[in-house]
C-alpha cells in the first residue's frame, strides 16, 4: 500500500506541475494589454542581459509595444534553434543572421529594410553582405575587429613600439627580441596560439590572407566558384610564426587558456584576438584590461596599418509576420541605432563599436573597441570574407586541415590542394 | 597467505579504488570554489580563499530554477505516462492469447533494435510540421521510445499474476478498467518501481533528443549546461560550479532512493 | 481474458501503440524512403537511387567515424567487462565497507553523459597537465590534443561511467552462487584461479550475454560524451558515428544523406545485436 501512495503522490505532483506549467503558458500569451509584441531571436549570448535591459527600457517609453529577447549561443546551435522555431510556427519578428549563407538559407523569411533610417546611415561597405539589388536584407549589429592584442608593459620593457610593427619583417624582429628576453620579462612564450579553436586560425587569420583574393568583399567570396589562394605562402609564414613562438602545447590550448591564462596573467606578450576579449581579460584583471592592453593589425603585404573590421551579425526582419509587427520592428531598430538614447545604449551598455554614422565624438568603453573605432573613423580597414566561405568548408576541410598541419600529420601543400578542391566542389553543388 | 592478511589487502584495494572513483568528484567540488587565478596556480589543492560566488553566478546563468522545473516536469510526466501506457498495453497483450497480441509484442520488441539516431531526422521534421517541437511533443516522443522496454518488463510481471484473479473479479461484475486499476496495477508495484527508475535515469540525463526538440524556454538541465559552457567559453571555475549544480539533484535522488535505484537498474537489465 | 475484438483491448493498447507508431515506426519507414531521395527536410524533387548510400561509403569522414567507433567499442567492451567483473568480485567479499563501495562505484552511472564529458575534459586538460608538469611526466600533458589521447580519454570516461553498472549485473549472478560450494572447494585445496575458472566463471556466464549486449549497444550509440569531451576534435579524428550523422543532417543541412548514413547505422547495430543474442544463447545452452 505504501508504494501505491507514493505513486499517487508522484502523479498528483506531476498533475500539479502540468497545471502550473499551462498557467505560465497562458500568462505569457495574454501580454497584459500590449498591442504589438516584437519577438527577437539573436545569437550573441554574451549580450543577453544588456539586450533585455534595453528591451525593458523601450517598453517603458513605448507602452503599446512588448519586446521579448531570446538569446541562443554558438553558431550552429543558434541556427538549429532558428530553424526549429521557423518550422514550428513559433517565428520571431526579428532574428540575427551572420552572413550571405544564412541570408540565402532564410531568404523567403526576410523582408527589405532599405526604407529604414538605420539602413541609410549604415557605414559604407557594411551592407555588402546583405544587399540584393536595391534591397537591403539586414541591418548590422555592430563592428568588430581583430589583430594582435598586446601587453603594453611587456612591449615597453622590451623597447618595442607596437605602432611600428606594420610589416612581417618588423614583426619578426620584434618577436625575436621578445623571445631573447623571455626570462627577464617572465614570459612562457611570445604568442599563445589556441590550436583547439580552428576559427582563430581559419576564419580570422585565414581571412586576412584570403580576403585580398576577393577584394575584401564577402559577396564576391560567397559567389566565387574557385579559391585562388594566392597568398597561401604568406598565410603559412604567419601561422608558423605564431606556432613556433607559442607558449605551451598549441594543440591543447583553447580560447580560455589563450585569453585568461597566458595573456590575462601576463605569460605571453601578445595573442591574435579581437575586441570581444575585453570582458574576459577584465574578469582576470580589471586594471590590466583597462590600461595595460592595446591592439595592432596583423601585418599583410600591401595592407600595412589596416585592420580587418567586419559585421559579425545582422538583424533581419521576418517578412511573414503581420505588416504592423514588421513596421514596429523596423521602428525599434531605428530607435536603437539613430536616437540619442538608443545610441547611448549601443555604446555604453552593449560596448558595441557602431556600424552607423552619427556616432563621431562618442567615446568607446574599452581600449580594444577604441582601436577598432579609430581604424573605422580613419578608414584604415579591410573586409571580412569568412562569412562567405562555402557552408561546411571551414568545419570539414580548412579547420581540421590546419589542425592536422599543426600536429604535423599533413603537409602545407596538401592543405592548400584540399582547400581549393573542397571549395570548388562545395560551390559547384550549391 | 593467511586469511587476515588477505582481508587487509582486499580492504586496501577497495579503499584505493573507492578513492580513485571519487577523485573526479573531489576535483570538481574543490575547483568550483576557486577563483580563476586559483585554478591556474593549483588544481589539486584545496581552495585557498574559498568562494561561493561561482555558485551564485552559475545559478543565475543556468537559470537553475527554471531548468530544474523543466527537467522535473518532463521527467515526471513522461515516466508516469510511460508506466501507465505500458502496463495497460502489457496487460492487454498478456491477457489476450491471440496471434494479434504476439505480433504486437514482437513489434515492440523489434523496435528496441532501432537506434534513436536512425529515426531522429524524419521524427523532428514530422513533429516540426505538426508544430509539436515543444515540451508536450517531447513527452509524447519519450512515450514512444520508452514503451518497448517497459512493456517487455511489465509483460513478464503480469504473466506471474494468476488469471483466476481477473476471472473472480469479472464474476463479481467488475469491468476491465476496474480490474486493471484496482487489482492488477497495485500488484505490479515492484515492477512499476523498476520501470520508473530506468526511465527516470534515461530521461533526466538525455541530451540529444531534447536538443533537437525543445525551444529555449523549455531547456532542461543538460541542455542548459551545454549552452552555459558555450556561453562562458570554459571559465572553469564557473563551469565547474555549474556542473556541480547539474549533478546535485541526481546525487540527492541517489542518496534517498539508492536501494530502489540499484534494484531497478539490476532488474531492468537482467530480466 | 481480453478479446481481440473488444473495445477494451484496443483502448488498453492504444496509448503505447500510437506512441510507438508515430515516434518510431512511421519515422523509420519515412526515413528509409527519404534516404533514396534528395529530400531537404521540406520537400524532395526526385529519387536518387542508392547514390546517398554510395556517397556514404566514399565519405572519408563517415568511414573514419565508423572505424573509430568500432575500435572504441572493442576496447570498451573488454575493459568495462573485466573491470566490472573485478569490482563485482571485490564488493561481494565479506568485508567492511563493501556496501559503501558498491554505492560509490555505481554513482557515476547516474550522471548524464554530457556533464560527465565536461567533468573529464577538465580532468584531462587541466589536472593531467598540472600533474604532468609538476612531476615532469610528458605523457600526461597534451591530453585530448591528439587522436590517441582523445581515444583513451573517451575510453577512461566510459570505464568510470559504465563499470559500476556492469558490476551490478555481475553481482546479481555472483550472489546466486552458493557460498558453500566455494568453501567446500577451498577445503578441497583448490587454488583461487581454479575456483574462478571452474565455479565462478560458468555461474556468471549468463551475465556475459547481458553485459556484452549492453556495452556493445551503448558504445555504438554514444553521442553526449563524445560531444562534451572532444567534440570530435582534433581534426574530426575522434568523431563517432552518431556525431557524424547529427552533423551531416543538422549542421550541414543534408538531411537525406544523413538519413542514409542513419539507415546504415541501424543495419549495423541491429545485425550485431541479433548475432550476439544468437551466439550467446547457443553458448549458454551448450554450457548448461
Amino acid at each position: 500500500m505504501k508504494q501505491v501512495r507514493q505513486l499517487l503522490a508522484i502523479i498528483m505532483l506531476s498533475v500539479a506541475s502540468i497545471i502550473l506549467l499551462s498557467a505560465c503558458g497562458t500568462n505569457q500569451e495574454s501580454s497584459g494589454g500590449k498591442d504589438i509584441t516584437i519577438n527577437i531571436l539573436q545569437g550573441k549570448v554574451e549580450n543577453n542581459t544588456q539586450f533585455k535591459q534595453i528591451a525593458a527600457q523601450y517598453e517603458k517609453s513605448h507602452p503599446h509595444i512588448k519586446v521579448v529577447i531570446t538569446s541562443v549561443g554558438g553558431g550552429t546551435d543558434y541556427l538549429s534553434t532558428l530553424k526549429t522555431r521557423m518550422s514550428a510556427g513559433d517565428e520571431p519578428t526579428i532574428f540575427s543572421v551572420a552572413g550571405p549563407a544564412e541570408v540565402s538559407q532564410f531568404r523567403t523569411k526576410i523582408t527589405d529594410v532599405s526604407d529604414t533610417k538605420a539602413a541609410k546611415l549604415a557605414l559604407p561597405g557594411t551592407l555588402d553582405a546583405v544587399k540584393e539589388g536595391n534591397k537591403v536584407l539586414g541591418l548590422p549589429f555592430n563592428l568588430e575587429g581583430y589583430g594582435f592584442v598586446y601587453n603594453k608593459k611587456i612591449f615597453r620593457e622590451a623597447g618595442i613600439d607596437a605602432a611600428k610593427l606594420t610589416t612581417y619583417d618588423k614583426l619578426l624582429a620584434a618577436v625575436k627580441t621578445l623571445n631573447a628576453q623571455k626570462k627577464q620579462l617572465g614570459l612562457k612564450g611570445v604568442f599563445s596560439l589556441p590550436g583547439q579553436e580552428t576559427w582563430v586560425m581559419t576564419n580570422h587569420l585565414g581571412n586576412v590572407f584570403i580576403a585580398p583574393d576577393f577584394n575584401g568583399n564577402v559577396k564576391t567570396a560567397y559567389t566565387s566558384k574557385k579559391l585562388p589562394f594566392t597568398r597561401e605562402k604568406e598565410y603559412k609564414r604567419m601561422l608558423d610564426l605564431e606556432n613556433d613562438y607559442s607558449a605551451g602545447n598549441v594543440m591543447q590550448t583553447d580560447y580560455s587558456q589563450q585569453v585568461s591564462q597566458y595573456f590575462g596573467l601576463g605569460q605571453v606578450a601578445m595573442i591574435q584576438q579581437g575586441d570581444w576579449i575585453y570582458q574576459t581579460v577584465a574578469q582576470i584583471d580589471k586594471k590590466f584590461a583597462a590600461d595595460g592592453i592595446g591592439m595592432i593589425p596583423i601585418p599583410v603585404d600591401g595592407y600595412a596599418g589596416k585592420m580587418p573590421v567586419g559585421v559579425p551579425n545582422y538583424w533581419a526582419v521576418n517578412s511573414t509576420r503581420p505588416k504592423k509587427e514588421q513596421q514596429a520592428a523596423k521602428y525599434f531598430l531605428d530607435w536603437l541605432y539613430t536616437t540619442a538614447q538608443g545610441k547611448k545604449d549601443v555604446v555604453d551598455l552593449l560596448h558595441f563599436v557602431p556600424a552607423y554614422k552619427g556616432f563621431s565624438g562618442m567615446k568607446m568603453q574599452d581600449p580594444l573597441s577604441e582601436a577598432v573605432f579609430q581604424h573605422t573613423q580613419t578608414k584604415q580597414t579591410t573586409g571580412w570574407v569568412f562569412a562567405g566561405y562555402p557552408v561546411s568548408w571551414e568545419a570539414d576541410n580548412l579547420g581540421p586541415d590546419v589542425q592536422k598541419y599543426l600536429s604535423k600529420v599533413m603537409s602545407w601543400n596538401d592543405l592548400v590542394t584540399d582547400a581549393k578542391q573542397a571549395w570548388a566542389n562545395l560551390q559547384s553543388t550549391k | 597467505m593467511s586469511k587476515r592478511v588477505k582481508k587487509w589487502l582486499l580492504g586496501i584495494l577497495g579503499l584505493v579504488l573507492g578513492l580513485l572513483w571519487l577523485f573526479p568528484f573531489y576535483l570538481i567540488l574543490t575547483n568550483s570554489m576557486k577563483t580563476p587565478k586559483g585554478i591556474f596556480s593549483s588544481v589539486i589543492g584545496l581552495p585557498v580563499n574559498g568562494t561561493f560566488s561561482n555558485y551564485t553566478q552559475a545559478w543565475a546563468a543556468l537559470d537553475f530554477i527554471r531548468s530544474l522545473f523543466n527537467s522535473l516536469t518532463i521527467t515526471i510526466v513522461s515516466v508516469v505516462l510511460i508506466c501507465l501506457a505500458s502496463s495497460m498495453a502489457a496487460y492487454a497483450i498478456q491477457r489476450n492469447h491471440s496471434k494479434v497480441s504476439n505480433v504486437i509484442l514482437m513489434l515492440f520488441v523489434a523496435a528496441m533494435l532501432i537506434p534513436f539516431q536512425s529515426v531522429m531526422i524524419p521524427l523532428t521534421t514530422i513533429f516540426g510540421k505538426a508544430q509539436m517541437l515543444n515540451i508536450p511533443g517531447l513527452i509524447f516522443m519519450y512515450l514512444g521510445f520508452g514503451a518497448s522496454l517497459s512493456i517487455f518488463l511489465y509483460q513478464g510481471a503480469i504473466a506471474g499474476i494468476p488469471e483466476a484473479l481477473d476471472e473472480a473479479a469479472t464474476l463479481e461484475g467488475a469491468g476491465h478498467g476496474r480490474i486493471f486499476f484496482t487489482i492488477i496495477l497495485p500488484m505490479l508495484n515492484p515492477m512499476t518501481v523498476t520501470v520508473a527508475i530506468l526511465n527516470i535515469v534515461w530521461i533526466w540525463n538525455d541530451y540529444l533528443l531534447p536538443s533537437l526538440v525543445l525551444p529555449q524556454s523549455g531547456y532542461t538541465i543538460p541542455l542548459q549546461t551545454f549552452f552555459f559552457f558555450g556561453q562562458f567559453t570554459k571559465q572553469w571555475n564557473l563551469a565547474l560550479a555549474g556542473l556541480m549544480l547539474g549533478i546535485l539533484p541526481v546525487i540527492i535522488f541517489y542518496f534517498f532512493a539508492q536501494r530502489w535505484i540499484i534494484k531497478g537498474v539490476t532488474d531492468g537489465s537482467v530480466k | 481474458m481480453l478479446k481481440t475484438k473488444s473495445k477494451a483491448y484496443w483502448l488498453f493498447l492504444a496509448p503505447a501503440l500510437i506512441g510507438l507508431l508515430l515516434v518510431v515506426i512511421v519515422p523509420m519507414l519515412l526515413g528509409l524512403f527519404y534516404s533514396f531521395t534528395d529530400w531537404n527536410g521540406l520537400f524532395f524533387t526526385k529519387s536518387v537511387g542508392f547514390s546517398n548510400y554510395v556517397a556514404a561509403f566514399r565519405d572519408s569522414g563517415f568511414l573514419n567515424a565508423f572505424w573509430f567507433t568500432v575500435k572504441y567499442a572493442i576496447v570498451v567492451i573488454i575493459s568495462v567487462n573485466v573491470i566490472g567483473l573485478g569490482l563485482a568480485m571485490l564488493v561481494t567479499q565479506r568485508m567492511k565497507g563493501a556496501n559503501a563501495l558498491r554505492t560509490i562505484f555505481f554513482m557515476p552511472n547516474l550522471i548524464g553523459g554530457l556533464i560527465l564529458g565536461f567533468i573529464w575534459q577538465f580532468i584531462f586538460v587541466r589536472v593531467f597537465a598540472a600533474i604532468g608538469t609538476a612531476l615532469h611526466i610528458s605523457a600526461l600533458t597534451g591530453w585530448l590534443s591528439n587522436p590517441q589521447t582523445g581515444f583513451w580519454g573517451l575510453v577512461i570516461l566510459t570505464i568510470w561511467q559504465m563499470s559500476g553498472y556492469i558490476m551490478l549485473i555481475y553481482i546479481a549472478y555472483l550472489e546466486g552462487i552458493p557460498q558453500e560450494i566455494l568453501e567446500a572447494a577451498e577445503i578441497d585445496g583448490t587454488t583461487p584461479w581454479q575456483r574462478f575458472r571452474y565455479i565462478t566463471f560458468p555461474m556468471v556466464a549468463p551475465a556475459f550475454t547481458v553485459s556484452l549486449f549492453l556495452t556493445l549497444s551503448n558504445s555504438f550509440k554514444i553521442y553526449d560524451q563524445n560531444l562534451s569531451l572532444t567534440n570530435g576534435g582534433p581534426y574530426l579524428s575522434t568523431q563517432m558515428l552518431s556525431m557524424n550523422i547529427v552533423r551531416t543532417a543538422f549542421t550541414n543541412n543534408k538531411l537525406a544523406y544523413g538519413e542514409a548514413k542513419a539507415i546504415i547505422f541501424f543495419l549495423v547495430v541491429a545485425a550485431i545485436s541479433l548475432l550476439q543474442v544468437y551466439f550467446s544463447r547457443k553458448r549458454e545452452a551448450h554450457l548448461s
